[in-house]
């Protein structure tokens, strides 16, 4: 067992894990934070991806006590107040998501990308998206939606 | 019918994280299960010891098929009701829910660890001691089929379910003698895997006290989920359904898995809540998969090229046991519309489910349509090649026409509307067929090989999985409504569209219906959840009458508020109005004023349909781009022209076709379950080893669509669901054919991978 100590959404977090936990099962099982979904254990599918330090990550692949310290924001904290970021806008107005079980991690996934990159063309939105899966929508609106964020960041 | 699209009503709980899928849901003080599955493909249990995994700590108990029966679980019979070729019925095999004797697939459930965490109960399985005595596994239909083949169920000779057959073989026969032309096609529909993103799973709690489960999963609908519990040995009406998200279906998650059931007997066992979320690897091997099918077909013409006969045969493969609707889908489903939109006097369809050691095939998007429409559509195709016909002529030539409706198929079945020549005329003009030849010498000039395909398709839409649908509708206090409906929704937007059919009829804002699908304390509604693309056909129509019910019962109330004669009344814009006058009442303002506490509101009502199919159809056309160096695929353009009726909501009409479409595109490029051929293990288990489609496989999709109202439900909507999948195998393989037919190949099976594709390539150029 291990103490962790980090900041979640904006606040201070604090619990006793077990060592093996992973930084997914500590935001869903120890703080109820369900936004963060699991799709796959083989960090394919990108279901996960949150902000650790201000960069996406799939949080399956990180052991929490890797992420000791550390500043996270999950898809719970993404919007300020009642307003939505201008990912999560995009993804409704332009109906990028369906079933929506993979939407959390791809917003953050989104979110993350045009921090990097604010203008992407289709090649760098593909290449940005290669390490989230959705069943539903055939990425057609998942790309028109990013386009679409982008314009709106501006 | 809407307006611009603003986003979906369930939109804002799914991008803000809250809101809820079967993993997501936990009870107080519930315990955790975990499963031992086969690691063989075909053996025979010699013992399982579970001493050493119950006494391991934090273990509740270990379940094993001695407990199943006890409990008096049952593995289902598959859902056929109808007898196969020479009225003999299926056979299926016996066995139990937990395995008890033998194991027959990869992945197979042998027994179950309950304990105080997830990690203890996945150590304590570890321990569970299974002795096996290895038999042969036959991963392919091909080895199940040879004379002599060892049997995977002693009660099954030659590894044959059910032999199926429809048309008229002899007239079939008497074509083909006198065809001035045949053409052949044999091709191979992949064996897949549905991979819903949310992995399959459940939470149990039982009440003593009441005699009743409560029971969180995701599902296709509560009464397909409840139905499919009752076979098993649980009583439908003793167990209540929860089920607010559901991430992602398309037929994987139309009934209850063994598991669920053995779940549930431990939740009642322990008195305490049990959940169970599968890994994705447990996904990967014991959701049901799809397709893997063989298709073979024979295409008689005469000399000008009109169809005679259709000859089709199918070799499906079962997996190890037939589950759920794995048997009906590629027997009564392709049936249905064995020969396509063409005018065909005769066909002969034979088709042989057979039993391998794989995991068990049931519907998966599209369940026997696209591999239909594959077949018909490369036979078409193949046979304007041969005969020196263009594409586009002989589907004209042979097109039933927009005046032969209800039009009769050799096999009975009447396709109810439809216009395939216009189809035909506005997608080839969308696409820019004609300019085409320009493009393709364009990229010949860059050294690359361009081609173009289209299909022209139909399949059946509106699965009765009910005699009738039924929805209610009730009103709160404040002149709002409560729309209830047994549909499963998972991602195709009924909280939205389905408010929105009640809204129009009643000339009010949808904001003021909310549909309720999930609600176990909801009204007894007789209808089935969604699949087989139906939703807007059954309980979209249902809707409808339902707010035409309301209205009716509002007008003798509208009178008596008014003071005037019901006669006198008129329904306009939402209001009341008595004719010749300015005098009128809103119906929601009316609807305030009945109000009472009383649990019921006198302008409640319900509406009803019966189960009647649709038949949807389409024209769509890609063009590809093969890179002869890399052996890379590129898809530069998509366009679809489909009649799925009237259109409701254009922009969630357009989701369904891009995630339809791009789910055939998956299979055409790269998705391929495959096993050990030896072994019967799977080889591709995981993410890392199954192709998914990923952003980008198509990025010029344009969806249009042009409509013929359906007469057979008030809406005038056909199913839209499965139309995209149905649509893009024929019609991007027709395209990757046509791109390769000036080096000399003229077929080519999926997946069109750039290493098959290259070497292909290689081959033809020597």
């Amino acid at each position: 067992m291990s103490k962790i100590e980090m900041t979640v959404n904006g606040k201070k977090v604090s619990h006793d894990v077990e060592d093996r936990t992973l930084l997914a099962n500590f935001l869903r099982d120890q703080l109820g934070l369900t936004g963060t979904h699991i799709g796959c254990d083989t960090s394919q599918c990108g279901c996960c991806t949150v902000h650790v330090n201000g960069a996406a990550v799939k949080s399956c692949t990180m052991l929490v006590g890797q992420a000791n310290g550390a500043d996270v924001k999950t898809i719970e904290g993404l919007a300020t107040g009642d307003k939505l970021h201008p990912v999560q806008q995009a993804f409704t107005e332009c109906h990028a998501l369906q079933c929506g079980f993979c939407t959390p991690g791809m917003i953050m996934a989104v979110a993350g990308l045009l921090k990097d990159n604010p203008n992407p063309n289709d090649d760098e939105i593909e290449h940005g998206l290669e390490g989230n899966l959705c069943r539903c929508t055939g990425y057609i609106n998942i790309v028109k939606a990013v386009k679409h964020a982008a314009a709106a960041m501006k | 019918m809407s307006a611009v699209f603003k986003g979906r009503r369930e939109d804002r709980r799914l991008i803000t994280g809250t809101g809820r899928y079967t993993a997501d849901w936990n009870q107080p003080g519930q315990l955790y299960a975990a499963f031992l599955r086969a690691d063989r493909a075909h053996a025979e249990i010699v013992s399982i010891n579970t001493k050493a995994a119950a006494s391991h700590p934090g273990v509740a108990c270990v379940m094993t098929h001695v407990d199943t029966a006890a409990a008096g679980l049952k593995f289902p019979p598959p859902f056929v009701p109808y007898p196969g070729k020479g009225g003999q019925p299926i056979k299926v095999p016996q066995h139990g829910v937990l395995a008890k004797d033998r194991v027959r697939y990869v992945g197979e459930e042998i027994a179950m660890v309950v304990a105080s965490t997830q990690a203890a109960a996945q150590d304590a399985v570890e321990k569970i001691e299974v002795e096996y005595r290895d038999l042969p596994a036959l991963a392919d239909v091909e080895d199940s089929l040879k004379p002599g083949a060892p049997l995977i169920h002693p009660e099954l000779p030659g590894n044959v379910s059910m032999e199926f057959d429809y048309g008229d073989q002899a007239k079939v026969d008497e074509a083909m003698a006198k065809a001035a032309h045949i053409t052949r096609v044999k091709l191979y529909s992949a064996r897949l895997v549905s991979n819903p993103m949310e992995p399959k799973g459940c939470l149990a709690v039982y009440d003593a006290g009441k005699d009743v489960w409560d029971f969180w999963s995701s599902t296709q609908g509560m009464t397909m989920m409840k139905g499919s519990m009752g076979p098993f040995g649980i009583p439908p009406e003793k167990v209540r359904v929860h089920a607010q998200d559901v991430g992602g279906g398309f037929g994987t998650r139309g009934g209850a898995y063994p598991e669920y059931l053995v779940v549930m007997i431990a939740a009642k066992k322990l008195g305490k809540p049990v959940k169970w979320i599968a890994t994705r690897q447990e996904t990967f091997v014991s959701d049901h998969h799809g397709r893997a099918i063989r298709l073979d077909g024979a295409l008689a013409l005469d000399k000008d090229g009109k169809f005679l006969a259709f000859r089709l045969d199918w070799i499906c493969d079962l997996g190890a046991y037939p589950a759920g609707a794995g048997p009906m889908i590629n027997t009564i489903t392709p049936k249905l519309t064995p020969t396509g939109v063409y005018n065909t006097a005769a066909v002969y369809g034979y088709h042989r489910l057979v039993i391998t050691n794989t995991t068990p095939i049931a519907p998966y998007r599209g369940a026997g349509r696209p591999d239909g429409a594959y077949l018909i559509e490369r036979l078409v195709d193949e046979a304007a090649r041969e005969m020196k016909i263009d594409r586009l002529e002989i589907r004209r030539r042979n097109f039933i026409q927009a005046n032969e409706f209800p039009y009769k198929t050799p096999t009975m079945v009447p396709y109810d509307s439809g216009d395939y020549p216009t189809l035909l005329t506005k997608a080839v003009e969308k696409a820019d067929w004609a300019g085409f030849e320009k493009r393709r010498a364009e990229s010949k000039s860059r050294g690359k090989l361009r081609g173009i395909g289209l299909a022209s398709f139909i399949e059946p839409a509106g699965a009765a999985l009910a005699p009738k649908d039924q929805t209610l509708l009730k009103f709160g206090s404040s002149g709002n409504m409560i729309l209830h409906s047994v549909t499963g929704p998972s991602g195709q937007g009924h909280e939205t569209v389905m408010p929105e059919i009640v809204a129009r009829e009643m000339g009010i804002d949808p904001e003021l219906i909310t549909l309720s699908t999930g609600d176990p304390d909801g009204p007894p509604l007789i209808g089935g959840g969604t699949a087989g693309s139906r939703s807007m056909s059954s309980h979209g129509a249902a809707s409808l009458m339902a707010a035409r019910e309301v209205i009716k019962k509002g007008l003798e109330l509208a009178a008596k508020d008014l003071e005037v004669a019901a006669a006198d009344i008129e329904f306009r814009d939402g209001k009341y109005k008595v004719k010749g006058t300015d005098k009128s009442i809103g119906i929601v303002e009316l609807a305030k004023k009945q109000s009472t506490t009383a649990g019921t509101h006198p302008m409640d009502a319900g509406g009803e349909v019966p189960a009647v199919g649709t038949f949807p159809s389409g024209v769509h056309v890609a063009e590809v781009e093969i890179d002869p160096e890399t052996g890379v695929t590129t898809v530069l353009r998509y366009i679809t022209m489909d009649d799925c009726g009237f259109v409701v909501n254009h922009t969630l009409l357009e989701g369904q076709m891009h995630g339809g479409i791009m789910q055939g595109a998956g299979q055409v490029f790269g998705e391929d379950c495959m096993y050990d051929r030896a072994t019967g293990q799977l080889l591709t288990g995981s993410f890392m080893d199954y192709y998914m489609p990923h952003a980008g496989l198509i990025r010029n999709l344009e969806v249009y669509d042009s409509c013929v109202p359906s007469p057979t439900n008030p809406l005038g909507v056909k199913g839209a669901g499965e139309a995209g999948t149905t649509g893009s195998l024929p019609t991007l393989m027709n395209a990757v054919v046509d791109a390769l037919r000036p080096i000399g190949i003229h077929h080519m099976d999926m997946p069109i991978t750039p290493s098959k594709m290259w070497h292909a390539i290689r081959a033809h150029s020597k």
